[in-house]
This record gives C-alpha cells, sequence and structure tokens, in this order.
C-alpha cells in the first residue's frame, strides 16, 4: 500500500518564462518505508517537498498522501504530515522548550498531551538537559535535532526531511541518521532529500535520482547500481596535462567513460584489474604521471555520472 | 481561535524578553512627558484670561491696560463667543467682560458690574476673580480721586486769588470721603457666571505632555514584534507555520492582537503613571476613556502589520517606525497643541487619526469629553484602522 502516491509533480517558477524545477515527476512511497530523493543542488528536491506540504501549488499533476490530495485537501494532507525543513525554522530567542510548545500547540495540541509530547521529543531528540536554553545558544547540530523535534510532535504518519544534515558535524550526523532509522522501526513512514550519495545509501529503502527537475531513476540501492553494471569507477591525478590524458584514456580498451572533475579525471571502466595498467602505459607514452588512483565499486555516484555524464558533488 | 492566542502569546513573551524594548515603550515617553510637561508648565505661570470690551471709555482702557501687566492674568483680547468656546474649551481659564456704558458709569458713580465667566471655584476662577476684584476696585478709586480734584478744580471758591495749594488741599478735602466711600463699597462688583461644567481646568504641562507623549511613542511597543515578523519571513518560521494546520488568516490576526494587546498594556501604563504621577485626570471618563484606547491600539497595531509587511529589514523598520512617529506626532499636536497652531497646519494635522485621538484624550482630561464627544475620534480612527488592515493584508508574505 502506498501512502504517498505522486503523479507527474510539475512546477514552473513565475510562469510562463520562470524555471522549470519540477518537471512531470511521478513516484510512490510504501507504508514504513524510507525513500530519498538523491539529486545536486538545484535539482527540484525542496520544490517537490514544499508541493507535498501544500506550500506551494503545483503548476501540473497531484500527489495523494495518506490518500488526501495536496491540491485540493490541504487540510488533510497536513493532519498526516510533519515537515523538517531545509532551513532552520525555529525561534532563536526562545528555549528548545518554549519552542516545542508553540510548535504543539500549532499542531493542535493541548494540556497534559502536550507536555508529554514534548517531553518525549525531548528525550528522542537528546535535548532534556538543554531544554531551557535559548536555541541562539545551541550547536548547529542541535538547532538541527530539534528543527526534527519540531515535526513530530504530533506523531505524524508521513515524516517529511528535506537535507537535515547539512552543515553538521559528523558525529551529529550519525545521531540524526540513527534517530531516523529508529523512526522507520516504529513504523513511520519517511521522505528524505540530500546530495549526499552515502546517506541515501545508508538509510533508504527506495532512492529516486533526480536532475533538473526530472525523476531520471528510481529503485532500490541495488537495483540502480545494476543500471551501470559492473563498471567501477576510478579516480587518477597526474602531474601535468590533464586534458590531453583524459583524451588519450577515453581511447583506452575497457574504458566506457572519461571526463575531467576538477582536478582530477573520472574514469569508468570494465575491469579496473585489466584496465588500470593500460592507463599507467598511456600516461607514459604521453609523457604523464599519474600521481593519485582511486578504484571505487560501482555505487549511485556512479549511477548519476552514467545518467547525467555529470558528478554529483559532495 | 486558539492558535491566534498562541501566536499572539508568541510575541508579548519575546518583546517581554527584549530589555530595549521596556526603554523605548515606557522609559522614555515617561522621561519624555516630564521634559515636555516642564517646559509647557514653566513657560508662563499666568492664567490665560479671555477679555472682551464693550466699552472704549478711559477707565476701561485703564482697567485692560493694568490687567494686561498684571502677574497674574494673562490677558486674551477676543470677541464675546471666541471668549466664550475657549473657556468651554478649556483653553482660558476664565473670560471677563466689561460691559458697555463702563467707563461712563463710573464716573457718574453708578454701581458697575464686570462679569466673570469660568466655574466657580475652581482654582484658575479664584484667582482671576481676586485679581479682577482687586484692579477694577483700584480703577474705580482712581476714578473718584480723578473727579474729585477735577470738581475742586472747577468750583468756584470765595477767595479771588486762590493759590494752587489751597486747590489741592481743597481737591484732596472732597476726594478722600469719596475715594474711603468706594473703597467701603466697592463701585464695580464682580458676577462669576457659570460656564459649562468641563471649562475652568487650567491645563497643566503634564496635560498636554501626557497624551502627546503616549502617542508619540506608541509605535515603539510595536518593534520588537514587527522585527519578529520580518524575522520570521527570513527564517522561514512563517512558512513553516503554514505546513500545520494554522490558517492564514489565524496567522495574521494572531499578529495584530498581539500588537493590539502590546500598545494596550503600553497605554494601560503609561496612562497610569499619567494619572498618579502626573496628575493628569485621564480618569474623567472611563468609558470615554477605554474608546480612545482601543482607537489608538487598532490605529497603530494595523499600522504596525502594514510596516512589518512592507519593510525587509529590521534597520529599514526601526528608521520607519521613529520617523512615522515623529512627524506624526508633530502632526497631530503631540509635542504642541493644535490650538497654537494655524489654519492650515491644524487642517493636514486632522487628516491624522492621532489628532482626532488627541483631541479626544485632551478633552476627556480637560473638558469633561463623554462617549459622545470622543465619537468623531473613534469613526476616524475606525476608519483608518480598516483601510491599514486591508492593506496590510494585501501586502502580508509568507517569505520575502
Ligand atoms: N521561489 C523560487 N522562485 C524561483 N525559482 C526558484 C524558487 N525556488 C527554487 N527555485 C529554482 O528552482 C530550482 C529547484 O530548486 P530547489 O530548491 O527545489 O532545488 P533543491 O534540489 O532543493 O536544491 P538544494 O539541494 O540546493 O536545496 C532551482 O533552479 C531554483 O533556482
Ligand atoms: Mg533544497
Amino acid at each position: 500500500m502506498s501512502i504517498v502516491e505522486v503523479q507527474e509533480l510539475r512546477k514552473q517558477y513565475d510562469p510562463p518564462k520562470g524555471v522549470l524545477a519540477v518537471d512531470g515527476v511521478s513516484f510512490d512511497i510504501a507504508q514504513g518505508e524510507i525513500f530519498s530523493l538523491l539529486g545536486p543542488n538545484g535539482a527540484g528536491k525542496s520544490t517537490t517537498i514544499s508541493m507535498l506540504s501544500c506550500l506551494l501549488h503545483p503548476s501540473g499533476g497531484d500527489a495523494l498522501v495518506d490518500g488526501h490530495s495536496v491540491v485540493t485537501d490541504s487540510q488533510a494532507v497536513k493532519e498526516a504530515i510533519g515537515v523538517v525543513p531545509q532551513d532552520i525554522a525555529l525561534y532563536p530567542d526562545m528555549s528548545a522548550r518554549e519552542n516545542l510548545v508553540f510548535w504543539g500547540k500549532m499542531y493542535g495540541l493541548a494540556g497534559g498531551e502536550l507536555q508529554t509530547r514534548v517531553d518525549e521529543v525531548l528525550e528522542l531528540i537528546t535535548l532534556v538537559d538543554r531544554q531551557k536554553d535559548r536555541l541562539e545558544k545551541f550547536s548547529g547540530g542541535m538547532k538541527r535535532r530539534v528543527n526534527i523535534g519540531v515535526a513530530l510532535l504530533h506523531k505524524p504518519r508521513v515524516l517529511y526531511l528535506d537535507e537535515p544534515t547539512v552543515g553538521i558535524d559528523p558525529q551529529s550526523r550519525r545521531s540524526i541518521l540513527d534517530g531516523i532509522l529508529a523512526l522507520r522501526d516504529q513504523g513511520m513512514t519517511i521522505l528524505y532529500t540530500t546530495h549526499y550519495m552515502a546517506e541515501a545509501q545508508e538509510l533508504s529503502d527506495r532512492i529516486g535520482i533526480v536532475d533538473h527537475g526530472a525523476m531520471i531513476a528510481v529503485g532500490t540501492n541495488d537495483e540502480l547500481v545494476k543500471i551501470v553494471g559492473e563498471e567501477a569507477h576510478v579516480d587518477l591525478r597526474v602531474d601535468h596535462y590533464l586534458d590531453g590524458m583524459v583524451e588519450r584514456w577515453a581511447q583506452v580498451l575497457g574504458v566506457t567513460k572519461a571526463m575531467i572533475d576538477e582536478d582530477h579525471a573520472v574514469l569508468l571502466v570494465q575491469d579496473a584489474n585489466e584496465v588500470l595498467p593500460r592507463l599507467f602505459e598511456a600516461a607514459a607514452a604521453a609523457g604523464s604521471r599519474i600521481t593519485e588512483v582511486n578504484v571505487t565499486e560501482p555505487n549511485l555516484e556512479m549511477v548519476f555520472l552514467h545518467l547525467t555524464g555529470r558528478a554529483l558533488r559532495e | 481561535m486558539k492558535r491566534v492566542w498562541t501566536l499572539a502569546g508568541k510575541d508579548l513573551l519575546e518583546t517581554r524578553r527584549d530589555r530595549l524594548s521596556l526603554l523605548f515603550t515606557l522609559v522614555m515617553p515617561l522621561v519624555f512627558t516630564a521634559f515636555f510637561g516642564l517646559l509647557f508648565g514653566g513657560g508662563s505661570d499666568r492664567l490665560p484670561l479671555a477679555v472682551w470690551s464693550g466699552d472704549t471709555g478711559p477707565a476701561a482702557t485703564q482697567l485692560l491696560g493694568a490687567l494686561e501687566r498684571s502677574d497674574v492674568v494673562a490677558v486674551h483680547r477676543m470677541t464675546k463667543a471666541d471668549a466664550e468656546k475657549a473657556v468651554d474649551d478649556g483653553r482660558q481659564a476664565a473670560a471677563l467682560e466689561v460691559p458697555a456704558g463702563f467707563s461712563g458709569d463710573l464716573a457718574a458713580g453708578k454701581p458697575v458690574t464686570l462679569t466673570v465667566v469660568g466655574v466657580s471655584g475652581s482654582t484658575g476662577v479664584q484667582a482671576v476673580q481676586t485679581e479682577v476684584s482687586s484692579l477694577a476696585g483700584r480703577q474705580a478709586v482712581l476714578e473718584r480721586a480723578a473727579q474729585a480734584a477735577a470738581a475742586a478744580a472747577g468750583k468756584p471758591i470765595g477767595q479771588p486769588q486762590t493759590s494752587v495749594a489751597n486747590l489741592t488741599a481743597a481737591a484732596l478735602a472732597m476726594a478722600r470721603p469719596l475715594a474711603q466711600q468706594s473703597l467701603a463699597h466697592p463701585v464695580a462688583t464682580l458676577r462669576v457666571v457659570q460656564a459649562g461644567a468641563a471649562a475652568g481646568q487650567v491645563p497643566t504641562g503634564f496635560d498636554l505632555s501626557s497624551p502627546g507623549m503616549l502617542i508619540n511613542f506608541i509605535m515603539f511597543s510595536l518593534l520588537t514584534a514587527g522585527i519578529a515578523l520580518i524575522q520570521e519571513r527570513q527564517n522561514f518560521t512563517l512558512l513553516r507555520l503554514m505546513t500545520t494546520q494554522v490558517h492564514r488568516w489565524e496567522l495574521i490576526a494572531g499578529k495584530v492582537a498581539g500588537m493590539f494587546i502590546l500598545t494596550f498594556v503600553q497605554q494601560i501604563i503609561l496612562i497610569a503613571a499619567g494619572q498618579f504621577l502626573f496628575g493628569v485626570d485621564y480618569l474623567r471618563d472611563p468609558a470615554a476613556l477605554l474608546l480612545m484606547m482601543i482607537a489608538t491600539s487598532l490605529v497603530a497595531s494595523t499600522l504596525g502589520l502594514l510596516l512589518a509587511s512592507l519593510l525587509k529589514s529590521e534597520q529599514a523598520l526601526i528608521a520607519t517606525v521613529v520617523i512615522t512617529s515623529m512627524a506624526v506626532s508633530a502632526l497631530s499636536g503631540a509635542w504642541f497643541p493644535l490650538e497654537i497652531t494655524g489654519p492650515a497646519f491644524r487642517f493636514v494635522g486632522h487628516l491624522l487619526p492621532t489628532a482626532w485621538i488627541l483631541d479626544g484624550l485632551r478633552g476627556i482630561i480637560l473638558r469633561g469629553f463623554g462617549v459622545a464627544d470622543v465619537m468623531p475620534a473613534l469613526v476616524v480612527a475606525l476608519a483608518w484602522s480598516a483601510g491599514l488592515f486591508v492593506l496590510a493584508v494585501w501586502r502580508f508574505r509568507l517569505t520575502d
């Protein structure tokens, strides 16, 4: 059973000439699943979340959340969802607890139920001992946790998380990811967006890769990786003349794709063990020397590269 | 509906936490009330006395001259109608009528009556009364003495070579009993006529400065809430609120309610300080006062919402509030009463609701205005608030 059904969703800002931020995106999320939208900056992830949160009116298409249309039944949708925006949308001059109480009231909670939920959420985001401190005194990671906690107060059936780990230290990120997995295990359905390949890979039951407003692939991690077949990912650095080298490597037997990513070359190869010696030879023949080699087995990064010809920037 | 109060409550909490807002909202207005109050009050201790004279004779002229030199009253010559209105409006402590034929009657030794219009028993009228009787009495004595002297000079006296010394002695002999008689029975009697119940209050400086500064600083209490709204647009909290079940109208209503309560509480404190610290009698008609407070808060909160909806930065909001408050206050008569300005200035001032509200407030304090008297001010304020509110709702944005 799908709890979220997105059908040909489209959004053009400031029509007729504005950006086509989302261009006919469709996907389903099953009850209790973590679904990730993986894509680079400007892919249209936040725009999609905004439409699914009834903050933006779609230019076309529709989505059903918990059976309700985001276009015609926004109040019912809003009752079902919790939204964690990309920005920390909280009140810095109020304490963590005051923020939670305020937002809880906005979600329609009151009295003892409100206080109980605030206590539970504080426990969940491990900020019980800092609850009386004003948010402006918090670290980035702590603010992010409150940002998530707010969206959990009313026990939503579906939780949207828009890049909730941007700009925080690895430890905080770890605790947030663990928290999200725990929520999934309790049966919550989660729509997650990120441009971190590793996060999508670790968290998601299924992943949708988005680019320029379009969904270019959907599936489980394994399904997606199969798109690039058995190709390995080789990163190379040379001491000089990188441009010329990439052109030569592209001709090498077993290399399916070669391109430059800033200061290094990125190659897709059939079998790394076989191809690597040939790459060294080609470099030597051109009077260039390889200074660094990095071989990665197929992953989502490569899928993106394969499908778009561009790197998914971390 | 509950959400409206939660939203308003959040703004109140944030304002209460903001130390600077306390300074702007309460400390500064009280300091300025004291400052301007002392300034207005210290300018002239003389009671404003409206005078109209139906007589141009020498005695009347002399009496008016004496009044003009008086340390007790400050004479304002005007027509009878103006004088009565000025007393009714409380702009003059009392009015004095010098009747036609005053000089002639006095010369003829007939009794004359000067009429003082004012509230008998009020401090202003008592002082005026004392001063006028004393000056008029002196004038009467002078008149009698002069008559005696003239009579002595003109009388055919027995001795043909009369000397100047004899003449003087004769005049003095005749004048003395006359003067004595007139001192014993003052020729000019004073009649106090009751003016409208409202009149007679002598305005103190604080009567003018307290409501003036209330209007001047009313918008300052909205700075924190206004800045909060601008920040809520910038940090996406306003947008996020729309992912909860809150409605847009609740958001707007919450903002206006918060601003209304803030300005209302500010008014309660400033008015209490005016009443009990500065002796400004706001409580003469509590119902009328309440209406003026509601009018003030409505105008301030809708203007606050509009400014916070239009402006994109804290600095812009602060600058606009300061400049608007100063300009509006000056035009509305918060710093100096509009009565002392010309008709053009007064007209422009009364395009603003604040001028009407100030008229209402000062009317309550000085002229005993009731609910009916403050209705015009209430209507103007309601019209303005409605217009400002419509504009604000139209310009209300969730993000910049
Ligand atoms: N309010 C807006 N008005 C006009 N264009 C917009 C607006 N918001 C986003 N865009 C454009 O729409 C496109 C998609 O933006 P969106 O924020 O949805 O991307 P994203 O995938 O969330 O990117 P990021 O990873 O940077 O958050 C971008 O080209 C962006 O410039
Ligand atoms: Mg985004």
